[in-house]
């Protein structure tokens, strides 16, 4: 028995901890949907309470590309097809349960009515045929790398746009519904080219955010799990990770198929929120909205993908009406000036220039955006016309400046603590510029001896050489 | 250089493939005749090893040999296309690398490679993936008996940080420890897949002698302490010489020697191999 099966053996806990997990999970589902429906969506008000849910339904689907490619490394551009085959099954189902009489009529004020409990069945179903999807991607994938990769999803997102265009006209009247018979379901009533329309509004806010909030707590517990781990030293090195025991089949496989099917849950919500599901749903251009997210967010980071998440979105909406930017600028600045002048890791003479640069860059881009809007003024016409360049060139700026994403492959709340170990570090060695480079910092004063720093054991049996 | 000498293997002269080409009893691994062609290029062939439990063996010869690719052999990364492997009484050959990882060998490669974007700790943590059970629903529901396995994983991986003197790096990312703390990562990386044989490609590759002195005590520290079988390669003739029990010298691809450190130096075809032919 490996020690590893014996250390599990020895110190199996109680359920009480996994009630416990599983507790923080439900409430943290209903809470953050509770917030968004009953605090959050009143005080936004109507519209921007749509594009909340818009944003949410965006978000659910990149935190789950991530999975993909950001922690696995597999360059997966075919994305939107989950999220299309999610929408279609759940659609599908809430319309026609509807339609059949299953579920009697829609009450615009119920959360929990017997249609949302269909619209929740139909979410899993949707969720489900999603991740048979992924399963279907996830195998060829283990054969191809990089462009090759991508070229097959790819295809696969446009081989379901086509497969959708190509299903039969919807049944929009209830008893033509009824009196269909078995054989008239195949090829599926999904509406063809036209799309499907006529969904029940049951995507409220809270049922998006629970999604949402779902998808993140379960990419959060993957990311920091052996599974997570596995996904990971595939992205970091393929030849590493299959020499100390990781099943990349497996892995690759397990990665797609989690991926497609939080992307199915999401689709399955956006049918509901839009009322109308599209074949070019699947299609690449939606595919690559969700990349460019999860590339500004930083590769592997969920809270980085958040926050570009709901950052591009607010941005989009906020250049239909743009505001002056001063405010905002000056924020920004005094956010570094705080973060700056917390790091001891560095000396004041490169904090200044730190300073010095941040200055630069944020004045900059605000003296530019506020000349462009003085001159959008001045020759009358509105900054909303040209919204599609300037989001193309925040996003290059973007990349410019932060080539690995918002956050990296970091996470919000590990910023402060990898901030307190660099000044832990610097206080161990005051200057790392005298110590040679094979030798470890201050390794006398943390016991880190042996080969690299050529340091004498310790003694006893605490180091080795 | 001979302290090494075990009398049960001075008896041995004979190079080439035959079975049993080193008289151990029950060998932890054993290699018969094994080898690869790449398109015309025979890489490794007929190449026959057998290290006995806990024993540590050399493999030598000049640049181009075949040791790495021997080692690939071994590791499944290549497929034998002749031979057959065996590892504690169990076939290997034809195994995918992740199943002989299971099966109980571990390596280090010549050009480090350590998940560098990932921690000193997760790195170790990864090694010791292969021992356990990892399911979806596990993960996602936190399971008694997933939080159970992490927990172990977790106090197995600092435990080996400990025994290597990382601990207090555990945080860091493995890609900026230096370079002797990248090599011992990588080794204690390998450990933590509970190995019974462990592969060093090239481990004092880079060092200074002191670091390879070093080096050497940690490789024989890991036989007495965990009680894994060491195959090394090594271009180092001092610290192969030195620690190893038996050393095997390929030349393009074929065993031309195999014995005892005292018999290997003074053979006359692994001296023509590393220097050329006499006159």
């Amino acid at each position: 028995m490996s020690a590893i099966h014996e250390l599990t053996q020895k110190n199996r806990p109680g359920v009480g901890l996994t009630v416990a997990h599983t507790a923080a999970l439900v409430g943290l589902v209903l809470g953050t949907g509770a917030v968004m429906q009953w605090v959050v969506g009143p005080a936004a008000g109507i519209y921007p309470a749509t594009i909340l849910r818009q944003i949410g339904i965006v978000a659910i689907a990149a935190v789950s590309l991530n999975i993909v490619n950001g922690y696995t490394g597999q360059f997966s551009i075919g994305h939107a097809g989950f999220v299309a085959i999610g929408a279609y099954a759940g659609g599908a189902v809430s319309f026609y349960a509807n339609s059949l009489g299953w579920v009697g009529a829609y009450d615009p004020a119920g959360l929990l009515t017997p249609g949302h409990a269909v619209m929740l069945a139909g979410a899993a179903i949707g969720a489900g045929a999603a991740g048979a999807a992924g399963y279907m991607v996830g195998l060829p994938s283990l054969r191809l790398r990089g462009d090759y990769l991508a070229i097959v999803t790819l295809g696969f997102g446009e081989i379901v746009r086509v497969l959708f265009q190509q299903t039969q006209s919807q049944v929009f009247d209830p008893q033509a519904a009824r009196a269909l018979p078995i054989s008239g379901w195949w090829p599926p009533p999904l509406g063809g080219a036209q799309g499907f329309s006529s969904v029940i509004p049951y995507g409220e806010l809270f049922w998006i955010y629970a999604a949402l909030a779902l998808t993140v707590v379960w990419c959060y517990r993957l990311k920091f799990s052996s599974s997570g781990r596995a996904f990971l030293s595939i992205r970091e090195d393929e030849i590493a990770a299959r020499a100390m025991g990781v099943n990349l089949t497996r892995y690759k496989v397990r990665a797609f198929v989690l991926a497609a099917a939080l992307a199915g849950l999401g689709g399955a919500f956006y049918a509901h929120l839009n009322l109308a599901v599209q074949p070019k749903d699947a299609g690449f251009q939606k595919s690559f909205e969700l990349i460019i997210i999860v590339v500004l967010g930083g590769l592997g980071s969920i809270s980085g993908v958040l926050l570009a998440a709901f950052g591009l979105g607010g941005l989009t909406e906020w250049l239909r009406q743009p505001t002056s930017v001063w405010p905002a600028a000056l924020v920004a600045l005094a956010l570094v000036g705080v973060v700056q002048a917390v790091r001891r890791d560095i000396d004041s003479r490169a904090r200044g220039r730190a300073m010095g640069r941040a200055l630069l860059v944020i004045g900059v881009l605000t003296g530019l955006f506020e000349g462009l809007r003085a001159f959008a003024a001045w020759q009358g016409f509105k900054l909303d016309d040209i919204r599609i360049v300037l989001y193309a060139l925040a996003l290059i700026s973007v990349m410019l400046l932060r080539p690995q994403g918002l956050l990296g492959t970091s996470e919000l709340w590990l910023v402060p603590g990898q901030l307190m170990r660099r000044k832990a570090k610097a206080a161990a060695a005051p200057s790392l510029r005298t110590a040679g480079p094979a030798d470890p910092a201050a390794a006398p004063a943390t016991g880190v001896g042996g080969m690299g720093g050529g340091v004498t054991e310790a003694g006893g049996d605490e180091g080795w050489p | 250089m001979s302290d090494h000498t075990q009398a049960n293997h001075t008896a041995d002269h004979a190079p080439g493939p035959q079975p049993g080409a080193t008289d151990v009893a029950r060998a932890l691994l054993r290699a018969e005749g094994i080898g690869i062609s790449f398109g015309g290029l025979k890489a490794v062939q007929g190449l026959s090893l057998a290290v006995p439990p806990g024993g540590l063996d050399g493999l030598i010869g000049p640049n181009g040999a075949g040791k790495t690719t021997a080692f690939n052999l071994l590791t499944g990364v290549y497929r034998a296309q002749t031979g057959s492997i065996t590892l504690d009484g169990r076939r290997i050959d034809g195994l995918r690398p992740h199943q002989i990882a299971k099966a109980g060998m571990a390596r280090t490669f010549q050009n480090i490679r350590l998940f560098g974007n990932l921690s000193v700790l997760d790195n170790v943590r990864l090694g010791a993936h292969v021992r356990g059970r990892h399911t979806l629903v596990g993960t996602l529901f936190r399971t008694p008996a997933y939080i159970a396995q992490e927990r172990a994983i977790l106090a197995r991986a600092r435990q080996l940080l400990g025994v290597f003197n990382l601990l207090s790096r555990a945080d860091e990312p493995a890609k900026s420890l230096p370079y002797g703390d990248q090599r011992r990562l990588e080794i204690a990386r390998a450990l933590a897949t509970e190995p019974k044989l462990l592969l060093l490609d090239e481990p004092a590759a880079g060092m200074n002698p002191q670091e390879k002195r070093d080096l050497a005590r940690t490789i024989q520290r890991l036989r007495r302490e965990f009680g894994v079988g060491v195959l090394l390669i090594e271009h180092d003739m001092g610290l192969v010489m030195d620690i190893c029990e038996r050393i095997t010298v390929l030349d393009h691809g074929e065993v031309i020697c195999h014995g005892v450190p005292a018999h290997v130096q003074n053979d006359p075809k692994v001296i023509e191999a590393y220097l050329g032919e006499p006159g």
